[in-house]
């Protein structure tokens, strides 16, 4: 790959403000409330960005093997807490997210090292990952919170499943089944219309670093189909180790964590 | 068939009755009682915080509880249809069992009052009364041993309630079968039920045939329910 050759001086960065500047004055004018919030976020993503460009630019130096574990297992721990929140309630939770994550990441990690799609070098690696673990833990909290609101509008139909003598995973099938539809199909809906209404960031990453685009559509296509795979597998993993936790071992509907 | 010992969940406290095979039982009292949540004790939707509960000589919880479910039939205040047709719904429970028959699906809606074209009907496409017919179906379909009734006819208009009660009247009067049910609606009551069990503050206040404790309570807040 080529190097990057356009650099966004400071100068220029500097002038990024007036993005900020736009949503907070139609916070302003409209009394949105949410200014603080406004400057808060942009403050943070600022320094939480060069921060993570400080770390990666020492993490590239180190050794394959010691960089890219080291920074793989702080994203899938950072991930897993994160994901948590949307179903802290349930029993088990953390180690079911952290488990599904850690397998997810050593399959794709595994596919990419055994077809040669990706080297195992920490500036090919950790980015790479990132997408994929990003993506699972966004699609593990959805199907959480998507499963927890199904089986609260749902509650009549489990009492009536059960009461007709249906086993916990017999009643719960539809629930199973339209969580996971409501976490993959923005993944599907993304992948349908991939180049055609907009270009990926990992794509435009690579265009603007002057790579030819028919690489950077390969790299895309890597990252993109290994996301799709990962983010279904971590969502059904979730899924399907939690739904058991709305039963007690009598087969009654509980509300998890009373 | 039924016998409660001491059955305490709150609301309801140290429950002691017994309800013979095809009794035909009419739960009442005000909102809040612990009726419903009787309902859930019988078929085990529901645990008790103590006391014990038995099932033709047998305490329930010795009872492989999905089988258990399938004797004692519960059709619930609102219909609360899977969706798909009629015939998904009505086929769900015996399927479970691998004991789904087509051709007892006519006799099913017969029972119901609703004709064989509703068969492929989707669900979504019924009215109320349809809807509640179709969850009667549903349970019927278990051949269930007892039918618990939870105000089936709540939720319904007045015409739609009375063609409800038709139903159930046939049925009970057709097949010999224990039925408990909760209602509001004492006329209901006096026409579907041959024993009154009057539940109030989580205990159980009086027990009778129907016309005795409706016609001559004897306890004071029956009386004042019947008077309302």
């Amino acid at each position: 790959m080529n190097a990057l050759t356009p650099e966004v001086s400071n100068q220029s960065l500097f002038f990024l403000i007036i993005f900020v500047i736009i949503p907070l004055t139609l916070s302003y004018f409209y009394q949105l409330g949410l200014g603080k919030n406004v400057l808060w976020s942009a403050f943070r993503g600022t320094v939480q960005l060069f921060a993570i460009g400080y770390i990666l630019t020492y993490l590239f130096d180190l050794p394959a093997s010691v960089g890219i574990p080291l920074m793989v297992g702080i994203m899938i721990i950072i991930a897993t807490f994160h994901a948590r929140q949307k179903g802290k309630e349930l029993p088990y939770v953390l180690p079911v997210i952290f488990v599904s994550l850690l397998f997810v990441e050593g399959s794709v990690l595994t596919m990419w090292l055994v077809f040669d799609m990706v080297q195992f070098r920490p500036s090919e690696v950790i980015p790479m990952s990132g997408m994929v673990i990003g993506n699972s833990m966004v699609a593990m909290g959805l199907a959480l919170e998507r499963m927890k609101s199904e089986f609260r509008d749902n509650n009549g139909r489990l009492l009536a499943a059960l009461s007709l003598g249906a086993e916990p995973k017999q009643a719960s099938h539809l629930i199973v089944q339209r969580t996971l539809h409501a976490a993959l199909i923005p993944n599907v809906d993304r992948l349908k219309t991939i180049g055609l209404v907009q270009l990926p960031g990992m794509m435009t990453g690579l265009i603007l670093g002057g790579v030819e685009p028919v690489m950077a559509i390969k790299y895309q296509l890597v990252i993109s189909l290994s996301i799709f795979s990962s983010v279904s597998i971590s969502a059904m993993f979730v899924t399907l180790a939690m739904y058991r936790y709305f039963f007690n071992k009598n087969k009654q509907l509980i509300e998890p964590g009373d | 068939m039924f016998r409660f010992e001491k059955v305490s969940q709150d609301p309801l406290v140290n429950l002691t009755f017994t309800i013979e095979k095809n009794e035909k039982v009419i739960l009442f009292g005000p909102s809040g009682a612990g009726k419903s949540t009787l309902l859930y004790l019988f078929n085990r939707l529901s645990e008790p915080d103590s006391g014990t509960i038995y099932f033709n000589g047998k305490p329930i919880i010795e009872y492989p509880v999905t089988k258990l479910r399938k004797k004692i039939g519960l059709v619930l205040q609102a219909p609360h249809l899977f969706p798909g047709t009629v015939l998904d719904n009505i086929k769900y429970g015996p399927s479970l069992f691998g004991e789904w028959e087509d051709k007892n699906a006519e006799t099913l809606l017969e029972y119901v009052q609703l004709p064989s074209s509703y068969l492929h009907k989707d669900v979504s496409h019924l009215s109320g009364g349809e809807e509640q017919r179709v969850s009667l179906a549903r349970t019927l379909a278990n051949s269930p041993e007892v039918l618990l009734l939870d105000e089936p006819t709540s939720a319904l208009d007045y015409q739609t309630a009375e063609e409800i009660e038709e139903v159930l009247e046939g049925l009970i009067k057709e097949h010999e079968m224990t039925m408990v049910m909760v209602t509001h609606n004492l006329s209901q009551a006096r026409r579907l039920g041959d024993r009154g069990l009057f539940i109030m503050d989580g205990t159980l206040q009086e027990d009778g045939t129907i016309p005795d404790i409706l016609d001559h309570p004897k306890n004071e807040k029956l009386l004042k329910f019947i008077e309302g």
